[in-house]
């Protein structure tokens, strides 16, 4: 079985059969001969003044009667009897017998015994003794009672039990499904936070659960820490090796120009030395995706654009071309400042690429998302193409680097946290608009007070 | 014009030292930053082409030394750092134009034309007086419409002319601004340089001071 849960329930609900039967069958084995002893005390009180009746009366029927005066022996089949037999046969009783007899066996002794057997309405205990007067007659003194009102006592007895019992069972298994619940919720917060282990800095706390749960929490913290490092050094040594290869690569690309005498000479190689540079600049674009499995990121959106612009107005590129930043100072995003600047540095190297004279970059927040916007007034993005720009694997391998690939990266980079990137046509510059959707953490809107 | 290059990997230096030297710029070498550090610091370069990578010191902390003891050099980035991050970063620790690894040397050449003109102030690409021009982006000169055939060398000397015109150069300056490092300077043979192209361009388009050195008009 391998729910903690259902061990404990199905556990409790045995122990709880186990222990409500036990208690069950000896309760009503203590009421059973309880209710028996006092039966029989009761019958030996009423033996003891029947004989006393019998003595004093002189074996003379109508004068026992009177000295046993219990109303329950004047009642036909009442249930309580007593009958004299005397030596010669004749036979003095109670009138609840209606003249019917009680049984002879087992022979009365001088001993007063117990016997049992069929009373005139249903079985009947009774006592039985051979009793000698002083006049030297003998009589077979007999007293019973039916054993009816008894089996009746001991069935309610049961019953009543019972139903106590199948409460205590019922009682039993809801309280070990709430205890069950009560002990396992700190297993369940770990489940939790495991899952959303980076909002919680990136370390769970082993002080903040139980002692039983805490080494458990710090094993986790030493796994994390050290699938943290795995990855760090893997993502490290893949963007070292892209780094390495691309003074090679340069040295290579300069020697194969070189040796072109005229314009499509050795195509081949300046094609492959094309991919390769373009297999490693996504290699090194999926090694920087790899920091969006972090969190905690609060980057101001306005710094990172206003430093991208101050690039390009710099840049022979914006020559001729006007470039306007609008972004709330207040808005900040989750993600590293590294990636949004990629991603915005990419779609705005696109934009001023394709643009005629203009290129506007705006930001908004809505519902706890940003909302970011690179827009062009340049020749766009026929909508039937836009699909294809942005399929990943597509556009590498058939767009030449530096033209395509920029969207593609700024796509990847944003898809690997969660964010999505959009293409339109811009309303107010008629080119292509670019937008990009930072959802749920990534877009985290400061309070405006916040702002400066 | 002389260019600093600062790059360790051995095979790219050549490449670019022998792209750039045919277009009459005169390159050195520096291996290390150490090395770098210590030659933008002390030579009167037109430009340094800076990697970020370099042995011994980064070529970022290097250039922010320059800027900070107040060498105002041009400084172009080649570098494989091409996130726009470190671009921004580079160029706010006071490079001027920022260029990734692997790249085309005919953009690298173009680049290097226009930091080294937009720092003589020089905004359009081709210069002209009288009937002689120069486009500064091929380094082809005409006279009359003519193209006239140029040495390196007398490249060298007029480019910088040009690019410096309105002022008076000593012949000191000129050597240190066509001649590499180690190469043995003889302000001589700037005069047999000069002599050449008036002779080629015509003896009214650099003006000569006995004793002080060389100009060509500035513009206007």
């Amino acid at each position: 079985m391998t729910s903690l849960r259902r061990r404990a329930i199905w556990g409790a609900m045995l122990w709880g059969a186990l222990t409500a039967g036990l208690g069950f069958f000896a309760l009503v084995f203590y009421f059973g001969t309880t209710a028996a002893s006092r039966f029989d005390a009761a019958l030996a009180a009423r033996h003891a003044r029947a004989a006393t009746a019998l003595a004093l009366a002189q074996g003379d029927a109508g004068t026992m009667a009177l000295y046993l005066a219990d109303p329950e022996y004047a009642r036909p089949y009442s249930g309580r009897y007593w009958q004299a037999v005397a030596a010669d046969g004749t036979v003095a009783a109670s009138r609840s017998l209606l003249g019917a007899m009680l049984p002879a066996a087992p022979p009365a002794r001088p001993a007063a015994v117990f016997w049992e057997g069929p009373g005139p309405d249903g079985p009947v205990r009774g006592i039985a003794q051979r009793i000698e007067l002083e006049d030297g007659r003998t009589f077979d003194l007999r007293v019973a009672e039916s054993l009816a009102a008894l089996a009746e006592e001991r069935r309610r007895a049961i019953r009543s039990l019972a139903a106590a019992f199948a409460l205590v069972a019922v009682l039993s298994v809801l309280g070990a499904v709430l205890l069950t619940g009560a002990a396992l919720a700190p297993l369940r917060r770990l489940r939790q936070d495991v899952m959303h282990r980076w909002d919680a800095g990136g370390r769970l706390d082993p002080e903040a659960y139980p002692e039983e749960v805490a080494p458990l929490v710090a094993d986790i913290n030493t796994l994390l820490e050290r699938n943290r490092k795995v990855i760090d050094t893997a993502r490290r040594q893949a963007a070292d090796l892209a780094h390495a290869l691309k003074t090679p690569i340069a040295v290579l690309r300069n020697e194969i120009e070189a040796k072109a005498q005229r314009p499509g000479d050795l195509a081949a190689a300046r094609e492959a030395v094309d991919r390769i540079d373009a297999q490693i600049l996504r290699s090194l674009a999926r090694a920087r995706a790899g920091n969006a499995a972090a969190a905690g990121y609060r980057t101001p959106l306005a710094d990172s654009a206003a430093r991208l612009a101050r690039l390009f107005h710099r840049s022979p590129q914006a020559d001729g071309r006007s470039l306007s930043v609008e972004i709330p100072a207040h808005l900040t995003v989750g993600m590293d400042r590294q990636d949004i600047e990629e991603v915005l540095g990419n779609l705005v190297e696109n934009a001023l690429t394709w643009c005629r004279s203009e290129v506007r970059v705006t930001a908004a927040a809505a519902g706890g998302t940003v909302t970011v916007r690179v827009e062009d007034d340049g020749p766009g993005i026929p909508e039937a193409q836009r699909a294809e720009v942005l399929r990943p694997g597509v556009r590498l391998d058939t767009r030449a680097p530096g033209s395509g690939l920029g969207l593609a990266i700024a796509a990847d980079l944003v898809e690997a946290y969660g964010g999505r990137i959009g293409l339109g046509t811009s309303e107010a510059l008629g080119g292509l608009a670019v937008t990009v959707t930072l959802p749920g953490r990534l877009g985290i809107l400061e309070a405006p007070g916040a702002a400066p | 014009m002389r260019i600093l290059l600062a790059e360790d990997e051995p095979a790219l230096c050549d490449q670019v030292k022998a792209a750039l030297s045919a277009e009459g710029h005169a390159v050195d070498i520096a291996r290390d930053g150490e090395e770098a550090g210590h030659l933008g610091a002390t030579e009167p370069y037109d430009l340094i082409i800076l990697d970020i990578g370099l042995p011994l010191r980064d070529g970022l902390s290097v250039l922010k030394e320059w800027r900070a003891i107040g060498v105002a050099t041009p400084v172009l980035i080649l570098t494989a750092r091409g996130s726009w991050s470190e671009k921004v970063d580079g160029l706010d620790a006071g490079a001027d134009d920022y260029m990734t690894k692997p790249f085309h040397m005919a953009e690298l050449a173009a680049r290097v034309r226009v930091l080294i003109r937009r720092r003589a102030g020089w905004t359009r690409p081709v210069f002209e007086r009288g009937d002689v021009t120069l486009d500064l982006r091929s380094g082809r000169a005409t006279k009359a419409g003519m193209v006239v055939d140029l040495t390196q060398q007398e490249l060298a000397v007029l480019s910088y002319l040009v690019h410096n015109a309105g002022r008076m150069i000593s012949r000191t300056e000129l050597s240190e601004h066509i001649y590499e490092y180690d190469r043995d300077r003889d302000s001589n043979t700037i005069a047999v340089f000069v002599a050449r192209l008036r002779k080629k361009l015509g003896a009214e388009l650099i003006v000569t001071s006995r004793g002080r050195g060389y100009m060509i008009d500035g513009p206007g």
